[in-house]
Order: structure tokens, then sequence, then C-alpha cells
């Protein structure tokens, strides 16, 4: 079974690199929930206007995961800008999360 | 068709995956994990939370139950002790006047007095001892500590079975429950080296040590099966351990065939108020 995406678009209109996610969940388990969360607060607070998340649900199909190496869920990975970053877990740790993804110290 | 072999590779970034995936299955921070072909879903911190609240939940209620059945028993006692007991008394005293009023040629009728006045007399030793055995006034008069003591003595002389008691609180009083709690169990440990353990001794410690109190009940007996003292069925064991736990503490019980069987209930000292006897 393919998997569906239901991608939530912001492209960036600011300057600065577009950031790209896409984060693997499963269905509205807690933890997978608790990442969608996460993610969306961290991009607003640091990345207002130039992301993109792509939401993969594994329940719907886990050919993608797979295709991706995922092998549990959550698990984010930012695909762009390059170098390719993966996280796993709900990203409750906020700080380790930021510095992963490089955001740490671009407080706005 | 000669097979390529694959390069292994444990690069620094292949460790530090594997360290974030095991952070993270951990930390319950996992849902489901992807194989090939199945979607194995994680509920474990859900599950063991859940089941954690239901323990919590089934203690918190085992504790009111026990709470609500000691102040029942209380409320027996005392209707007992003031309603039967008063009106026994005063039979008692209504059969000794009537045997001063019957004049020498009334002998079957004083025969029958001095019968019904020791049988009133055995009714109220009776009434007595079930409203002591429903709630244990010595507690309240004598303290715990001398409680255990008489308690010990009684045992050893209606089972005839060597009983002993040791403590390093010589002057303490506890705070109600706690004290009508660990009395229960010491009752209850005696009840069942009495009924089950064909013992020739039973030891009763009551020991405060920096931080806990510990309880310990031993004997020399045969012992119970390790089935037996996980099984639901043993009510005498499941009440012990409850009453441990609502007070925050543990109970084991441990036993061999040569060893006999030792109970020991440890309680952490602050959910046990210890204040010196008046």
């Amino acid at each position: 079974m393919k998997a569906r995406r239901r991608g939530r678009e912001r492209t960036a209109t600011a300057k600065g690199a577009t950031y790209v996610f896409r984060l693997f969940v499963a269905g509205k388990e807690s933890n997978s929930a608790l990442a969608r969360g996460n993610l969306a607060r961290f991009c607003e607070e640091h990345l207002k206007g130039r992301y993109k998340i792509e939401i993969v649900d594994v329940l719907e199909g886990a050919l993608t995961a797979h295709k991706n190496s995922v092998l549990v869920t959550p698990t984010l990975i930012l695909l762009k800008p390059r170098p390719k970053v993966t996280v796993l877990g709900n990203l409750s740790d906020t700080r380790q999360v930021l510095a992963a993804l490089r955001l740490a110290g671009d407080e706005r | 068709m000669r097979r390529r072999k694959l390069p292994v590779r444990t690069s620094n970034a292949s460790i530090k995956a594997n360290d974030a995936l095991i952070h993270a299955l951990k930390t319950h921070q996992i849902d489901a994990i992807v194989g090939e072909r199945h979607i194995m879903m994680v509920r474990l911190k859900q599950t063991e939370e859940e089941l954690e609240n239901s323990r919590d939940q089934l203690r918190a209620l085992a504790a009111r139950l026990q709470s609500i059945r000691e102040d029942e028993r209380a409320v027996i006692a005392r209707e007992l002790h003031d309603e039967f007991g008063q009106a026994l008394t005063s039979m008692h005293l209504g059969l000794s006047w009537i045997s001063h009023k019957l004049t020498p040629g009334q002998q079957p009728l004083q025969e029958k007095i001095r019968s019904l006045s020791a049988t009133t007399t055995s009714l109220i030793r009776s009434v007595k001892n079930i409203a002591s055995e429903l709630r244990p006034g010595a507690l309240d008069e004598l303290g715990l500590v001398k409680t255990l003591k008489s308690e010990a003595r009684e045992f050893e002389g209606y089972t005839g079975i060597q009983c002993g008691f040791k403590t390093n609180l010589a002057k303490a009083n506890f705070d109600r429950s706690a004290a009508v709690a660990i009395f229960r169990i010491v009752q209850a440990a005696l009840t069942n080296v009495a009924r089950h353990a064909h013992a020739s001794r039973v030891l009763i410690a009551l020991v405060k040590k920096k931080d806990s109190l510990i309880l310990t009940v031993m004997d020399n007996g045969k012992g119970i099966t390790r089935k037996l003292i996980s099984s639901h069925d043993s009510l005498g064991i499941t009440g012990m351990r409850e009453r441990a736990l609502a007070l925050g503490g543990t109970f084991t019980l441990t036993c061999s065939r040569s060893k006999g069987t030792i109970l020991t209930v440890q309680i952490p000292l602050p959910r046990v108020v210890i204040g010196r006897a008046p």
C-alpha cells in the first residue's frame, strides 16, 4: 500500500534557507502527537515562514518509512538544508532537538 | 555470479544513531517499530502507567476498606460492651439480689439461681473477649509494644507454642492506624503459625532502625510453598500485604522446610508517627 502523505506546506517567503522536514508518525499515538506539536512549535518559534513539514503516517503504509530507513516512530528527518539529520523520539528535549537541527542560537 | 561483499561500516554516525535509538526506546518515546512487513505498536509506558494507577487505586481502596472495617469493629465492640455488658451485669446483680432474698427452704430455686448466675458470668466474660477481639482496647491503654507482648503471652498460653517478643522500642507510642495495622499483621501471622506451621517456637521482633520500622515474625515450622505465598486465595497473606502497603511499606515472606517461615514488614518511619509515651 502506498503511503499517503499529508503535507502542511508553509513555504518561506522570508530570507534565509527553507527548512524541509519529514516527520514519521504512528496515527494519533501519544509520542507521535507530542512530536507533531513540538515540531510545529519549534518551527513557529525559530523558522517562521520558512519551513515545510511533511507528515507521513506509517499506519497508512509503511513503504515510505521503509524507503527512508525509518525503524521507529516518531522519527523526524531534516531533508533541507543539507546535511540530512534524523531525530528519534517525541522531540520533547528541546535543547537537544534544536542543537541537532542546527537551530540552537537562532532565537528571534 | 560473484557476489560482492558489502563493506561493514561502524562509523561514528552509526554508533550515534544506535545510541539515539536506545535512548528513545529507554525513555519510552517510541510509538511503533516499523518492520519490513509489519508495524508493531509500542504502548509500554502507557500500559505501565495504567497498571501502576490501577494498583494505586486498588491499594487505596484496600486501605479504605481496612479503615472502614476497623471503624465498624470499633462500633460493634462498643455496642457489645456498653449494651450487652451493662445488661448482663445488671442481670448478674439482680440474680444475686434474688439469691439473698431466698429462704433456706427454697433450695431448688437457690440451685437454679446459682446456675443462671454462673451462665451470666460466663456470658459477661465472652462479651468482653469478643469486644476485645473486635477492637484491641489494649492498644489504646497500653500501646503497641505492651499489647504485642501480651498477645505473645496469650498465644503461648492457648496454643502451647513458645512465643517470644523482642523490641528496641521500650517507651514509644504509634499513631492509631499504624498500631492497629501492625497489631493485625501480628495477629494474622500468629493465626497462620497456629493453624498451618506445626511450629514449636515463634519469635516476634519489632525493631526501629534509622529510617524504618521492621516487624519480623519467624517460626521453626514446616514453612509454606511459594505457590501459596503468591496465591490470591491466601486471604490472610493478602490482608497482611495490603496493610503493609497501605502504610507505604513492604511485605516479604520467606520460607524453607528446615528454617520455617520468616515474615518481614518494613515501614518507612515518616509514614509511622512514633512519639514518646506520656
